[in-house]
């Protein structure tokens, strides 16, 4: 029903942008975008948070981009190649690119830009892409327009990283790069070029005519700072600003809104309840998968979402291409769970779930399945913590963590890699903090990422969610959606997805 | 009174310099730190260790804060760690434009408050002062982000007179109202108090025009506690600006304290309690100024 109404929605939109198309676009047209937060910092190499990214998303681009299908595409790279070890990469770029401010791109600007973050003393948390196993990928520029990527050993998920985007060496080379003043003043070379920054209020950025995908059809996006999510909706219904989020409790009042289209799309996330395994309580497998079986699942998508979620299963996301539907689902049955309990002599269990505060949707969880547990005898206490004092918790780097089980969600990346959250060598320092530890999954996780060919790690990842999934060792609760509001007066949207609707920012424009 | 003033700001050097130190312990007390938040898997902990030592953050804590006061004497706050900008032009791109809406917020409320407070004393128990009553105990009552989201709702949504966010006039009107209720109570009882008084009495007595005995004589001495209450509002003042900055996205300091708490951005922190303490030490010493001017009982170490 919901699923059938949304593609009407969709089919309805299509054909209504298909027609202004040919009816005309505003060349004077401004789209205004509104960010949850504050913009921190221009650079792609340091910024850390959503909202910074969305505006380098307009100003910078990288050797390789996301399309549509979450396909690794080219960018400033028009094609690459992969030496038969896996190791060489070699990235053929595209001649003729200029920086904004009117300096040719090449090969250097690459290399320069890698350095950077493989540089110490640069801030950059994104160093980690660039290591594996202890060795750094090296740079080698062969040609102006020719850089080769030298891996200490394959690893696959080495493409989406390289998707980051590129600086300008001749504006950065030799200073400081966590201070520069080119982080408030970025250059790129993306559709866009910045134009303004007021801190707190607005980022404006406006059309780059010479852009090497086409010009842009925007004249200009202004980046409209409201960190208040209702203000958001606010702005959104007075016309004030273009495209917001839209939480689960507004949607149904939002979709009454004149003007405004309500997109909602799957994303690369999933919420889980974690078992802390080094706890004796939930050793034995048995008690894990009692309490999956006691979980009912579409219940709890219905109270906390009203639809805008669906059942999780795996620690995967549907919308991925390593997502693999046979595993094993543990469908509500409390009977079979009272009973695997008994096997397992755990029938007086009792534990406590942490969750952060201010998350709505956490809470709920919590409280329901709290009730859903105690139908098969077994007690839970909830706690709800400051996020940093719940990270201080999970992110102890020594045993044994403070914890019993906890709610939280991943944010999966474009690569299907999963080394750091399931891999035993990632405890307790690291992210398996739950302390699983899984012989047959660590082999999937290694080969995994050293597989470079598609079709043979989509094997391997259907392996490997089988695997972690009869052991429970996270009740897999939902995928959320994204829901999102735009004024009606946008037109060449991408098609809703993981990646957004605004993947071509160039082909964007405003109705006249 | 020269010298009190000296005396007073001679003050202000160990005051700053203890509310640093207890700042500086309580903000390293709270949980994490600012590189715990990315949480993000495929960064590994070890590259937060040295973003951490970059920042200096890897050595003890006393070091630490020696290190930021040496600083700060020379006027050096350090950088934030998310912007890395100075944070000195961070916190001076958002000062004014907090003042800008207190500012006139402040004034608005003394030229609404005080004649409220005095017509509601004066007419004690007309229809007059049970509605400025019960408006004041609705105004205290109603909480401002309800209040903020309401009024956008009604005049952006439905009237389109002002834009939603980024617009002063809505602020204005939810900071005002917000501090109105407290501040005419306030009046109101203080004036009373006084239309009590024996010298009151004489002054009416002696035949003295009624508009020379409130506002000369009664006026003058109710509005000793109103000056009281003043000083004493400012730091509220700050606290309502975060609130009111974050609905109507007004781009001021009090959000930028807010984030940069959720960050653990420690120099912005430091920044903005050393600022906001500076402020509400010299608001309070206008406020005692302000004794001397209203109260001609008060006088600082009179020169003979």
């Amino acid at each position: 029903m919901e699923c059938r109404k949304f593609s009407s929605l969709l089919i309805c939109s299509l054909l209504f942008s298909a027609t202004v198309l040919a009816a005309g676009v505003d060349s004077e047209g401004v789209l205004r975008f509104s960010l949850g937060g504050e913009v921190s910092v221009l650079n792609p190499i340091l910024s850390t948070d959503s909202v910074s990214s969305a505006v380098e998303g307009s100003i910078f681009s990288g050797l390789v981009t996301v399309n549509e299908k979450l396909e690794m595409a080219p960018d400033l790279a028009e094609r690459w190649d992969v030496s038969r070890d896996g190791k060489v990469w070699t990235f053929h770029l595209r001649k003729n690119v200029k920086w904004h401010d009117g300096a040719p791109f090449t090969a250097d600007d690459v290399k320069f830009t890698f350095d950077s973050i493989l540089n110490p003393k640069v801030n950059s948390v994104r160093r980690s892409d660039f290591i594996i196993d202890g060795l750094p990928i090296k740079f080698r520029i062969v040609g102006k327009y020719t850089l080769q990527a030298i891996l200490p050993k394959p690893f696959a998920p080495f493409l989406v990283n390289a998707g980051i985007g590129i600086i300008p060496k001749h504006l950065l080379a030799g200073k400081d790069i966590n201070t520069a003043d080119f982080n408030r003043q970025p250059v790129g070379t993306g559709p866009f070029i910045f134009k303004e920054w007021r801190a707190g209020d607005h980022v404006t950025v406006e059309r780059n005519p010479d852009y090497y995908l086409g010009k842009p059809l925007l004249s200009k996006i202004v980046y409209k700072e409201i960190p208040d999510a209702n203000s958001r909706l606010v702005a959104l219904e007075a016309d004030e600003i273009d495209e917001t989020d839209i939480p689960p409790k507004d949607y149904t009042r939002m979709k009454s809104v004149k003007g405004v289209n309500i997109y909602e799309y799957d994303v690369l996330l999933y919420t889980y309840l974690g078992f802390n395994l080094a706890n004796p309580k939930f050793a034995d497998r048995r008690v894990r998968q009692a309490l999956a079986y006691a979980t009912d699942k579409k219940q709890l998508v219905n109270l906390i979402y009203r639809g805008l979620a669906s059942p999780a299963f795996a620690p995967s996301a549907p919308v991925s291409w390593a997502y693999s539907d046979a595993v094993p689902k543990f469908d509500y049955d409390p009977e079979k769970a009272r009973q695997l309990l008994k096997e397992a002599g755990k029938e007086d269990l009792e534990f406590t779930i942490l969750i952060n505060q201010g998350n709505k949707e956490r809470e709920k969880a919590a409280v329901i399945l709290q009730q859903q547990y105690k139908k098969i005898g077994v007690k839970v206490n909830i706690r709800v913590l400051e996020w940093s004092a719940l990270l201080k918790i999970v992110n102890a780097p020594k045993a044994p963590k403070e914890f019993e089980a906890v709610i939280m969600g991943w944010s999966l990346g474009l690569d299907p890699d999963a080394y750091s959250i399931w891999h035993s060598s990632q405890y307790p320092r690291g992210f398996n903090f739950i302390n699983y530890n899984n012989p047959k999954v660590d082999k999937l996780l290694e080969r995994g990422r050293e597989t470079i060919g598609r079709s043979e790690r989509k094997k391997i990842y259907a392996k490997l969610w089988q695997a972690i999934a009869a052991d429970q060792p996270y009740i897999f609760l939902w995928y959320p959606k994204a829901v999102v509001g735009i004024r009606d007066r946008v037109g060449g949207l991408s098609k809703p997805g993981p990646a957004g609707m605004f993947l071509r920012l160039e082909k964007v424009f405003i109705k006249k | 009174m020269r010298k009190y003033l000296f005396r007073r700001l001679l003050q202000l050097v160990p005051l700053l310099i203890g509310i640093s130190l207890i700042s500086f312990f309580v903000m390293h007390l709270a949980p994490g730190d600012p590189t715990a938040l990315f949480i993000d898997p495929n960064v590994k902990p070890e590259e937060l260790a040295r973003v951490r030592a970059n920042w200096g953050l890897d050595q003890p804590i006393y070091v630490q804060y020696f290190l930021w006061l040496k600083n700060a004497c020379l006027l050096d706050f350090g950088r934030s760690y998310t912007t890395g900008q100075p944070v000195i032009n961070e916190i001076g791109q958002r000062l004014p434009v907090t003042l800008l809406l207190m500012a006139p917020s402040f004034l608005l409320t003394l030229l609404i408050t005080i004649p409220l407070g005095v017509i509601s004393a004066v007419r004690k128990g007309s229809w007059f002062d049970n509605a400025v009553t019960f408006l004041s105990f609705a105004g205290m009552a109603i909480p401002t982000f309800w209040l903020g989201l309401m009024l956008m709702l009604l005049f952006s949504v439905k009237l389109h007179w002002f834009p939603a966010v980024g617009n002063i006039i809505l602020p204005l009107i939810t900071m005002t109202i917000g501090s109105l209720a407290g501040l005419t109570r306030y009046q109101r009882a203080s004036m009373l108090e006084v239309l009590n008084q024996d010298f009151i009495r004489t002054a009416r007595a002696k035949g003295l025009p009624e508009r020379v005995v409130i506002f000369k004589h009664a006026l003058r001495n109710a509005l000793i506690p109103t000056v009281t209450i003043l000083g004493l509002t400012l730091p509220d003042l700050f606290g309502g600006a975060f609130i009111i900055e974050t609905i109507f996205a007004w781009p001021g300091m009090g959000r930028l304290g807010v984030q940069s708490i959720f960050q653990r951005d420690y120099p912005i922190i430091m920044g903005i309690v050393m600022i906001s303490a500076l402020l509400i030490i010299i608001g309070n010493l206008l406020a005692d100024i302000g004794y001397a001017l209203v109260d001609p009982r008060i006088r600082y170490e009179k020169s003979k």
